[in-house]
C-alpha cells in the first residue's frame, strides 16, 4: 500500500496528538485506581502495544479531511468530565451512583474472560482491556465531535463497550447477538446517560434471505435503522455510522461479499449512506482484500471490487491469540499460502465519488457480473473477453482508454475497470449484447438480500 | 519401427556403459556388472567413444531375424524403412550380410537365455563351445550388456503393497494410454513411452507388468521381429524392473515362438517350466488369459510343437455358491423357464443385432439445422487435424502423457460427429463445463471400447455365440434345466477358438475421460462460428462464436459453464423436434441383454457396461468384485440377469393421449409439462425506466426476472426429459424391448437405460406393458382392480376384499375412463398416479368385455408394494413386534399404514401440547395427517436428518392452501421432532440397531478404515466415501472424495452406515425374490421395493416374496456382520 506523502508538519502534530492521547489514556488508568491497574494481566506484553503504535505512526495515511479534524481537535469537555470524575470515583469509592461522566469500570481479565467463555457460539471476543484502548485509539480522533454512531457487533463481555464510552464516544449501539451477554449489557445501558443503546441483533445476518422466522438476532436493517432513528442520507454526505466489530472467522469471504453486493447496490445498510465498516479480519483475507495488479494469484474480482468501492486502510495488526475465544479449544486459524498471523483491523470507507459517473444502483448488478467473468482468468487477454461482449470491439475500448492491446486482465486496476465500464455502459453495441443483460444466477446463497 | 525405437534406446543405454572393457569370458563379466554398479549409476552421458561394438551387435539381430524368417524382402514396409534408416546409421551392413548364415543358433541360445534369466550363464557356456569365437563373443557382450544395464538401473526395485497402491491410478493412466497407443497404430510412440519410463527408476515404479505385457504383445505380432524383442521384453520386466512375470506376459512369450516358423521347441520348453516354476499352470493360462485376434491359436500352436496332443482343460472345478440362502436354486435339478418368446418377436429382433450398438439412434426426421451443422462439422474436423499435426510434432519424444493417442483412436469426423452431437443436446441456460467434458469423453470412450472389439475380431463370435444364445432362450415352454448365465457359459466353452468374449480394456481413469473432453470443447468454443445475420438480416454482419465459456459462481467457488449463443438456441428452438440422436446405450435394447456371465460381462453386446455403477473414477468396487469367488457371485448375476430378460412393449392406446396432450398445451396436473410457449414472460424493462422506480421497486422487478428465468429453466429441462422419453417411447412403439440391469454399490438394481425405464415416471410407467401376455385365470381381474384402487391411493386402510369391493362400486367411473379419457367424467385424473390408473381403466375394461375374462391374455403388470420396507427390515432385525405390526409383518385383518400410526400419535402429542397453550400445536389443529408425515417417516430409516426432514414437512404444509404462511417455519421445526419421538417410541429395536451400527461405523471410519459388509448373497459391499482431495485437470479443479488412498469421511461414513446396510438387506431381498420366482416359473421386476409381475401370478409372487423375506431374517444376519467387522477391523478379537 502506498503511503500518501503528507506535510511534515500534518503528520508530526498527528503523531503528537496521538502520543499525548495515549498518555492521558494511561495515566487515566493509573488514576483509575486498583481494580484497573490489577486487571492489566501480567501475561500481556506491553512490548506488542508499542509496536501497534509504531505500525500506526508508519502506516498508511489517513484521508485529508480526518487529518484536518484530528488537528483541529481538542479534548471535549465530556471527556475531561469523565477523566476528572474517574479520580473523583476512585476517591469517593463505588457507592455513589454513576453520572453521565463517571468513569466505567472495565472489570477483572478473569471475569470477563469467564464470561466470553460462556458464549455457546464461537466467537472471538476483546478481552484485554490494552487491546480494547488500542483498538478505540484508532476511532478516537473523531470520537467526540463526530456525529457518526458506532455500531459495536457481538462486544459480548462489554470491554470495548466501555473503553468506548470512556474514551468519550458520544452514542455507541451494541449489536448483540448472544442472549447470554444481554443482562449485562442492558445494565450498562440503564447506567450511562443515553450514550449506549442495547440491541438484540446480529449484524453479520442483517436482512437474511432465508425463509426461517424472522426472530431477533435476525433482523431487516430498515427495522433496525428506524429504531435507532437513523435517516437514508445521500452517498456524499458524511458517514453517518461506523461499524466496528470483529467478523466470524467461518464466515468472513461470504459476509463480506455479501456487504460488497450491498454497496454496489445501496441496499441493506448502505441506503442509509456510507458506512464505514472497521472490521477485524484475518490477514489473509485482509491481504486478497487489498491485493494488487500483476499478483496473478490474489488479484481477484474480490479484491478489484472492494478496492473500486472503498478506500480501505489497515489500522492495527494484532496475534490471533491476543483474543479470547469462546470454544474450549483454540479455533483453528485457517491455512493460507498468505502469510496469516493476525487478526487485522480494517477500515473501509465507502468511496465518495463511487456514484459520480455512469455508475448506478441499478447497473451495478452488471459491473460485478463483468468483473467477475474478466477476472476469473487473470491471464487471459482483456481484448478477448470484451471482444465476446461484442465482437470486434475489444480494442477500440482499450485504445481509447489508453492500454495496450495485449494487456491481461489480471494487470488492470480497479480505477481502469471502472473506467471502462463507463465506456461499456455508453457504448450501444454492448447494451445490446445478450451477456450485457445476464444476470448473476448464482449469487452466493447469502449473497444477495 | 518400434522394433528400430527399441534398439535405439538400448543402444543409448549401451554408450553409456561402453567405457567399460569388453569382456568375454562369463566369470568375467558376472565380476563385471556387479563392480559396475557405481559406474553406471553414474551416469556417464553421451560417451561418444569410437566404440562401434555395439553397433554390429544390434545390427545383427536383424539379420538374423531377416535370416531366420527366410524371407527378408516380405517384411513389411515400416521394417524395412527401419532396416535402411538402422543401415544408414551404422556402416557395417556388409560385414553383417555375411555372417548371416551362421549366426542362427548362437541368437538363439541368446534369446533363450533373455527369457529364462536364471539359467542363462549355462546355457551361454554351453553355446559358447559350439558357436564361431567372433559371434560369441558378440553375443554375449550383447548379453552381458543387457544384464549390466538390466541390473545397474535396478538397485531398488521392492515393491510393497502400499506403494503400489499409491502408484494404483498413474499405473492405470499408463496402461490407457499404451493402449490407446497400440490402437492407433503408434506403436512408436507406445515403445518409446516404455522405455523412457524403465529407464528412470524413479518412473519406473510408474509401470506394471501389464503396461509391458501390452508392448510384450504387440511385439509378438511383429513377426520378424518377435522372437528378440518379446524375449527382451520378458527379461526388462522380471530383471530390471523387478516384476514378476504373469500368465498373460508367459502367453505372449508362447504366442511369438507360435507366431516364428520351426521355433525350436527347446525355448517353448523353457517357457513351459518358467510357468511351472512360477507355481501356474497351462490350463490356468487359457482360462484367465483374454485372447484378441487369433492369439489363442497361435499359443496353442507353440505348444502342440512340444506336445503334439495338448488340449487346454475348459471346464474349472465347479463350485457352488455357499449362501444357504439359494441353496436351492443351484441343487435342483430343473428350472422351468419363464421366458416363452414366441418366434416372431425374436426373428425381428435378430436382424437388427449388430448395427443397433455401433451406430447412434436417429428417432423421428428433421432438418433444419442440417446446412449449419454441416459447416460446423467441416470447420471441427479441419480444426482437430490442425491441432493434432502441432501435437505429433511437438510430443513425438515427450514422455508425458499426451492426448495425442487418444485423438488417434478413430477419424477426425467421428469426432466431429461427437461434438457436433452433444451440441444438440444443450440446454439453452448452458452446462456446466465439467458435465459437457464427461460426456464427450464417456462418449469417445464407449466408441473406442465397441472399435477395439471389432479390431479384436470378437464381433463375429459374439455374434454367433449370441444367436445360438437366444435360440435357446426362445424355445417355447422347452423345459431347460440350466440358467441363462450356465447357457451362455456352456456355448462360450463350446467356441473355444478365437478371441476371448471378454474386453480386458481398461476404463480410463477420470481425468483422461476429462482431459479429453475439455479438449473437445475448447475446439468446440474457438472453432464454431456463426453469422450475427443468420437469423435478421438487419443486423451487421459479424461473426460471432456459437459457444461461449462463462463462470457462474456457486459460494465463492467459481464454475465454468458453457453457454450458448441466443442465435444458437433460437435456431434450435425454431427447428424443434428436427432430429433427437441417442447413442444406443441410452436406448432400450431391441433383443435380450447378454447375460452376466461374470463380474466384467453382461448387459450390452458392445457397450463397457460396469456390473456395479460407482462415481465416475472409483474403482474400489470393481477391484472388489475381482477379488471374490466368481461362484459367490453368481445369485447376484443371475438375478441381474433375470431382472434384464423381462420383455417389455407399449401401451399404444396409452401413449397416443399422452402425447396428444403433450402436443397440445401439456398438463402440469398429469405431469405432461407444458411447452416453453407456456412460460412466464421474462420481465423486460430498459434502464431509462428502472432510474424512475424505487429501491423497493427495483428489487422486486429484479426477482421477478431471476424467478422467470429460473421457471423457464425448469420448464425447459422437464420438457425436454419428457421430450426424451416420449420419442423413444415412440420410436419403440411396434417393438419388444428389453432393459438391462446393473446395480448401484449397495446391490440395489437399476435398469441401464437412463431416460426410458420402468423406474421412470407415472407416465414412463404407464406406457410399459410386459411383452409376454398370461391369461388372467379366476383371480386376475379381482387383482387388476385392486391394483387400480392401490393406484388411486384411496381405501388405504381398507382390507383387500374392501378394497375389491369399492372398485366393484364404481366400475362406470373406470369404463368411462377407459372409453372417453379426455372428455369422459375424467375420473382417473384425480388418482395419486393418474396414468397407470388410466392404464389399469383400460385393461380392466378390456378384461370385462372379452368373450372370458379369466381366458383375455394381459400384459399388464400388477403391482405389490413394500409397506415402507426399510422399516420392515428394521423391525424383523429387531423383532420389534409393536413396530412389526405396524408394517404388516403380522398378520392382521385389515392392512396396518404406518404413517397414519404414527400421525395419530404426533396428533395426540399435539392436543397434549396445544391444551400447554403453545402456540403452534394450536395452530397445527386439523392440519395433522398422514400425508403430511409419510415421507419423513418413510425417510427416517434411509438417514433423514432432522433438518431434512423439516424441510420435507415444510414443503407439505406449503402445500396446504389455508394454512397460515407464517407459522410454516416453526410448525415444521416442531413437527419434526414429533415425529422423531413417536418413531423412536414405536421402533425401540430399530434405535438400538441403527445406535450400534453408526457406531461400529464411527470407531472403523477412525480407525481409517472405510465401512465394507459382505450381505447375506455374498456380495461385497464399501462405503465409498472417502476426504475430498483437489485434482486440476486442465482448467478444471475437481473435488475427487471417492479416492480410496485418502482417509475416510468419518461422518459421511458414520450416517450412511445404517441405511446403506438397510439398502443391501432390501436388495438381498429382492434378488431372492427375483430368483425364487425365476424358478417359479414368474415374470418378474422390482422397482427396488415394489414388485411387479402378471395378475395372474400375484399370488404366487407374494407367496415367494413372504418365505424369502422369513428365510432372510433367519439368518443370524446381524451375528454375521459382527463377526465380519470383528474379523475384518480388530486383529484380536475380544
Amino acid at each position: 500500500m502506498p503511503l500518501h506523502p503528507s506535510p511534515m508538519s500534518s503528520q508530526t502534530v498527528r503523531q503528537l496528538v496521538l502520543a499525548v492521547r495515549y498518555v492521558c489514556c494511561r495515566s487515566q488508568a493509573r488514576h483509575a485506581g486498583r481494580q484497573l491497574a490489577s486487571s492489566c494481566s501480567p501475561g500481556v506484553p506491553l512490548q506488542r502495544r508499542a509496536y501497534s503504535l509504531d505500525s500506526l505512526s508508519s502506516g498508511p495515511g489517513r484521508p485529508q479531511p480526518q487529518q484536518a479534524r484530528i488537528e483541529k481537535m481538542s479534548p471535549s469537555s465530556s471527556l475531561t468530565h469523565r477523566n476528572l470524575s474517574a479520580v473523583a470515583v476512585s476517591v469517593q469509592g463505588q457507592c455513589e451512583p454513576l453520572c453521565r461522566y463517571d468513569f466505567l469500570d472495565l472489570g477483572e481479565v478473569e471475569e470477563n474472560t469467564r464470561r466470553a467463555q460462556a458464549c455457546r457460539t464461537i466467537k472471538r471476543f476483546i478481552v484485554e482491556p490494552a487491546l480494547a484502548r488500542l483498538v478505540t485509539h484508532h476511532l478516537v480522533p473523531d470520537l467526540e465531535d463526530s456525529k457518526a454512531v458506532i455500531f459495536e457487533c457481538n462486544p459480548g463481555p462489554g470491554v470495548l463497550t466501555r473503553t468506548l464510552l470512556n474514551a468519550g464516544a458520544q452514542r455507541v449501539v451494541a449489536l448483540e447477538s448472544e442472549k447470554l451477554f444481554l443482562p449485562h449489557l442492558q445494565a450498562l445501558e440503564n447506567l450511562v446517560d443515553g450514550q449506549l443503546e442495547v440491541v438484540h441483533c446480529d449484524f453479520c445476518k442483517l436482512d437474511p434471505v432465508g425463509k426461517g422466522s424472522m426472530k431477533p438476532p435476525a433482523m431487516y436493517s430498515d427495522k433496525l435503522f428506524t429504531d435507532l432513528g437513523i435517516s437514508e442520507a445521500n452517498w456524499t454526505d458524511e458517514v453517518p455510522v461506523k461499524v466496528l466489530g470483529i467478523l466470524p472467522q467461518s464466515s468472513e469471504r461470504s459476509r463480506l461479499w455479501k456487504m460488497l453486493y450491498s454497496l454496489f447496490e445501496r441496499i441493506s445498510i448502505y441506503r442509509y449512506g456510507r458506512i464505514e465498516l472497521n472490521l477485524f479480519i484475518s490477514e489473509n483475507e485482509y491481504l486478497k482484500l487489498t491485493a494488487k495488479p500483476g499478483d496473478m494469484l490474489n488479484y481477484r474480482a474480490f479484491g478489484v471490487l472492494w478496492q473500486m468501492a472503498c478506500h480501505i486502510e489497515l489500522l492495527h495488526k494484532e496475534p490471533w491469540d491476543s483474543f479470547v475465544t469462546s470454544s474450549k479449544n483454540k479455533l483453528a486459524i485457517p491455512k493460507s499460502r498468505l502469510p496469516n498471523n493476525n487478526l487485522c483491523l480494517v477500515r473501509m470507507t465507502p468511496r465518495r465519488d463511487l456514484f459520480s459517473s455512469s455508475l448506478t444502483s441499478s447497473n451495478a448488478p452488471t459491473l460485478i457480473l463483468m468483473i467477475k467473468q474478466l477476472l476469473a482468468k487473470r491471464k487471459a487477454r482483456l481484448a478477448d473477453l470484451l471482444n465476446l461482449w461484442s465482437p470486434d470491439s475489444g480494442p477500440l475500448l482499450l485504445k481509447e482508454i489508453g492500454m495496450p492491446e495485449d494487456v491481461l486482465t489480471g494487470n488492470v486496476y480497479p480505477e481502469e475497470y471502472k473506467q471502462l465500464f463507463d465506456l461499456v455502459d455508453t457504448s450501444p453495441d454492448f447494451t445490446q449484447s445478450w451477456l450485457y443483460q445476464e444476470i448473476l444466477e448464482n449469487p452466493m446463497k447469502d449473497g444477495w438480500s | 519401427p518400434v522394433l528400430f525405437a527399441v534398439l535405439e534406446a538400448r543402444i543409448q543405454q549401451l554408450q553409456s556403459d561402453v567405457v567399460l572393457d569388453v569382456q568375454h569370458s562369463k566369470v568375467q563379466f558376472v565380476k563385471a556388472h556387479k563392480s559396475e554398479r557405481g559406474a553406471s549409476s553414474g551416469r556417464n552421458p553421451k560417451i561418444n567413444s569410437g566404440e562401434r561394438t555395439e553397433v554390429p551387435t544390434s545390427g545383427k539381430i536383424v539379420g538374423k531375424v531377416a535370416g531366420q524368417t527366410g524371407k527378408g524382402k516380405d517384411d513389411s514396409p515400416s521394417k524395412s524403412r527401419w532396416l535402411k534408416k538402422l543401415n544408414e546409421e551404422k556402416t557395417k551392413t556388409k560385414k553383417l550380410k555375411k555372417k548371416l548364415g551362421f549366426e542362427d543358433i548362437p541368437v538363439k541360445s541368446k534369446k533363450g537365455q533373455q527369457m529364462l534369466p536364471g539359467t542363462s550363464h549355462k546355457i551361454i557356456s554351453t553355446k559358447a563351445a559350439e558357436a564361431d569365437a567372433l559371434e560369441l563373443a558378440k553375443v554375449e557382450e550383447l548379453e552381458r550388456k543387457l544384464k549390466q544395464w538390466a541390473v545397474s538401473v535396478s538397485p531398488e526395485h521392492v515393491k510393497d503393497n502400499g506403494e503400489a497402491r499409491a502408484y494404483e491410478d498413474v499405473q492405470r493412466r499408463v496402461h490407457c494410454y499404451l493402449e490407446a497407443c497400440v490402437f492407433s497404430g503408434d506403436i512408436d510412440r507406445a515403445g518409446h513411452f516404455l522405455l523412457s519410463h524403465h529407464r528412470r527408476v524413479s518412473r519406473r515404479k510408474l509401470l506394471n507388468i501389464e503396461s509391458y505385457n501390452i508392448m510384450m504383445r504387440v511385439w509378438a505380432k511383429m513377426v520378424s521381429s518377435a522372437f528378440t524383442v518379446v524375449a527382451f521384453g520378458l527379461a526388462l520386466c522380471k530383471h530390471s524392473a523387478g516384476l514378476k512375470p504373469n500368465l498373460s506376459s508367459y502367453c505372449a512369450a508362447l504366442e511369438c515362438m507360435g507366431r516364428t516358423p520351426n521355433c525350436p521347441p527347446r525355448f517353448i520348453n523353457r517357457v513351459l517350466q518358467q510357468i511351472q516354476w512360477d507355481g501356474l499352470s497351462v490350463d490356468e493360462l487359457f482360462r484367465h488369459c483374454v485372447f484378441r485376434q487369433d492369439e489363442r491359436d497361435m499359443v496353442l500352436k507353440a505348444i502342440h510343437t512340444l506336445k503334439p496332443d495338448f488340449q487346454p482343460s475348459i471346464k474349472p472345478i465347479l463350485h457352488t455358491c455357499s449362501s444357504p440362502l439359494v441353496k436351492d436354486i443351484y441343487t435342483e435339478v430343473g428350472h422351468p423357464t419363464s421366458n416363452e418368446y414366441s418366434r416372431p418377436i425374436l426373428q425381428s429382433v435378430l436382424w437388427r443385432l449388430d448395427r443397433n450398438e455401433t451406430e447412434s439412434h436417429a428417432t423421428s426426421i428433421r432438418d433444419l439445422l442440417a446446412e449449419q451443422r454441416k459447416v460446423w462439422h467441416k470447420t471441427l474436423v479441419k480444426a482437430l487435424r490442425e491441432s493434432k499435426a502441432i501435437m505429433a510434432s511437438s510430443t513425438q519424444k515427450v514422455v508425458r502423457f499426451s492426448l495425442y493417442p487418444y485423438l488417434c483412436l478413430m477419424d477426425e469426423k467421428e469426432y466431429a460427429d461427437i461434438m457436433i452431437q452433444s451440441l444438440a443436446n444443450l440446454p439453452p441456460s448452458g452446462e456446466s463445463l465439467h458435465i459437457l467434458a464427461k460426456q464427450l469423453g464417456v462418449r469417445v470412450h464407449n466408441k473406442f471400447c465397441i472399435l477395439m472389439k471389432e479390431q479384436n475380431q470378437m464381433v463375429d463370435k459374439l455374434n454367433n455365440i449370441y444367436n445360438e444364445y437366444v435360440e435357446l432362450l426362445s424355445k417355447d415352454n422347452k423345459v431347460l434345466n440350466v440358467l441363462p448365465r450356465e447357457q451362455w457359459q456352456t456355448l462360450e466353452a463350446k467356441h473355444m477358438s478365437g478371441p476371448s468374449l471378454l474386453g480386458d480394456e481398461c476404463h480410463w481413469p477420470h481425468a483422461v475421460v476429462l482431459e479429453l473432453g475439455t479438449y473437445l470443447v475448447d475446439l468446440m468454443v474457438k472453432h464454431m462460428k456463426v453469422n450475427s445475420d443468420i437469423l435478421n438480416s438487419a443486423y451487421n454482419r459479424k461473426i460471432i462464436p456459437v459457444l461461449y465459456h462463462m463462470y457462474t459462481f456457486r459460494s465463492n467457488r467459481q464454475v465454468g459453464f458453457i453457454k450458448p449463443h441466443p442465435i444458437l438456441t433460437q435456431i434450435q428452438q425454431d427447428a424443434m423436434e428436427t432430429t433427437l440422436t441417442f447413442d444406443s446405450y441410452v436406448m432400450p435394447m431391441l433383443c435380450p441383454p447378454v447375460p452376466w456371465a461374470s463380474a466384467k460381462f453382461g448387459a450390452y453386446l458392445l457397450t463397457p457396461t460396469k456390473l456395479m455403477r460407482a462415481v465416475l473414477g472409483a474403482n474400489q468396487h470393481e477391484i472388489q468384485l475381482e477379488k471374490c469367488q466368481e461362484e459367490e457371485l453368481h445369485p447376484v448375476l443371475d438375478s441381474l440377469t433375470q431382472l434384464g430378460n423381462t420383455a417389455w412393449r407399449i401401451n399404444q392406446p396409452l401413449l397416443d393421449v399422452i402425447i396428444s396432450i403433450f402436443n397440445g398445451k401439456g398438463s402440469e396436473k398429469l405431469d405432461v409439462p407444458p411447452p416453453l410457449s407456456e412460460a412466464p414472460r421474462i420481465p423486460r424493462y430498459n434502464q431509462q425506466e428502472l432510474a424512475t422506480y424505487t429501491s423497493a421497486e427495483k428489487a422486486q422487478l429484479k426477482r421477478e426476472v431471476i424467478n422467470a428465468k429460473k421457471k423457464c429453466g425448469e420448464m425447459h429441462s422437464l420438457r425436454m426429459d419428457a421430450l426424451y422419453k416420449l420419442s423413444i417411447a415412440n420410436h419403440m412403439r411396434d417393438e419388444v424391448f428389453w432393459f438391462p440391469h446393473n446395480m448401484d454399490f449397495r446391490g440395489r438394481t437399476y435398469p441401464c437405460p437412463p431416460y426410458f425405464n420402468h423406474l421412470g415416471s407415472d407416465v414412463t410407467r404407464a406406457v410399459l406393458v410386459f411383452a409376454e401376455g398370461k391369461a388372467l385365470g379366476p383371480g386376475g381381474l379381482d387383482w387388476l382392480k385392486i391394483h387400480l384402487v392401490n393406484l388411486t391411493g384411496l381405501k388405504k386402510r381398507s382390507s383387500l376384499a374392501g378394497r375389491l369391493e369399492y372398485a366393484n362400486t364404481i366400475m362406470d367411473d373406470i369404463m368411462d375412463s377407459a372409453d372417453n379419457p379426455l372428455n369422459g367424467k375424467k375420473w382417473w385424473q384425480n388418482a395419486d398416479e393418474p396414468w397407470q390408473a388410466l392404464a389399469c381403466c383400460m385393461e380392466i375394461t378390456n378384461a370385462i368385455r372379452s368373450p372370458d375374462p379369466t381366458q383375455f391374455i394381459s400384459h399388464f403388470p400388477v403391482h405389490q408394494d413394500g409397506s415402507c420396507n426399510g422399516l420392515q427390515h428394521y423391525a424383523a432385525l429387531g423383532r420389534d413386534v409393536i413396530g412389526a405390526t405396524s408394517v404388516n409383518l403380522m398378520p392382521c385383518d385389515v392392512p396396518q399404514d404406518v404413517y397414519s400410526v404414527v400421525a395419530q400419535q404426533v396428533e395426540g402429542f399435539r392436543v397434549r401440547d396445544a391444551e400447554k397453550a403453545l402456540k403452534v400445536a394450536q395452530v397445527l389443529e386439523g392440519f395433522i395427517n398422514r400425508k403430511v408425515v409419510k415421507q419423513t417417516v418413510m425417510t427416517v430409516v434411509y438417514g433423514v436428518t432432522r433438518y431434512g426432514g423439516r424441510l420435507q414437512i415444510e414443503k407439505r404444509l406449503k402445500e396446504i392452501d389455508n394454512f397460515p404462511k407464517e407459522y410454516v417455519w416453526d410448525a415444521s421445526h416442531y413437527l419434526v421432532q414429533q415425529v422423531f419421538t413417536s418413531l423412536k417410541e414405536m421402533f425401540t429395536g430399530t434405535r438400538e440397531i441403527q445406535d450400534w451400527l453408526t457406531e461400529s461405523a464411527r470407531l472403523i471410519s477412525k480407525s481409517g478404515h472405510t465401512v465394507e459388509w459382505v450381505t447375506p448373497l455374498g456380495l461385497p459391499v464399501i462405503q465409498p466415501y472417502h476426504r475430498p482431495r483437489t485434482q486440476l485437470v486442465r482448467d478444471l479443479s475437481l473435488q475427487i472424495s471417492h479416492d480410496s488412498k485418502q482417509r475416510p469421511d468419518t461422518v459421511k461414513q458414520k450416517n450412511a452406515f445404517p441405511p446403506n446396510f438397510i439398502h443391501s438387506l432390501d436388495s438381498t431381498h429382492m434378488m431372492l425374490t427375483a430368483l425364487y420366482c425365476y424358478s417359479a416359473g414368474l415374470t418378474f421386476v422390482s422397482v427396488h421395493d415394489c414388485f411387479w409381475t402378471h395378475a395372474i401370478t400375484v399370488d404366487t409372487m407374494n407367496k415367494v416374496c413372504r418365505e424369502q423375506f422369513v428365510a432372510l431374517h433367519s439368518q443370524p444376519i446381524l451375528q454375521e456382520l459382527s463377526n465380519f467387522l470383528l474379523q475384518k477391523y480388530c486383529s484380536v478379537p475380544p
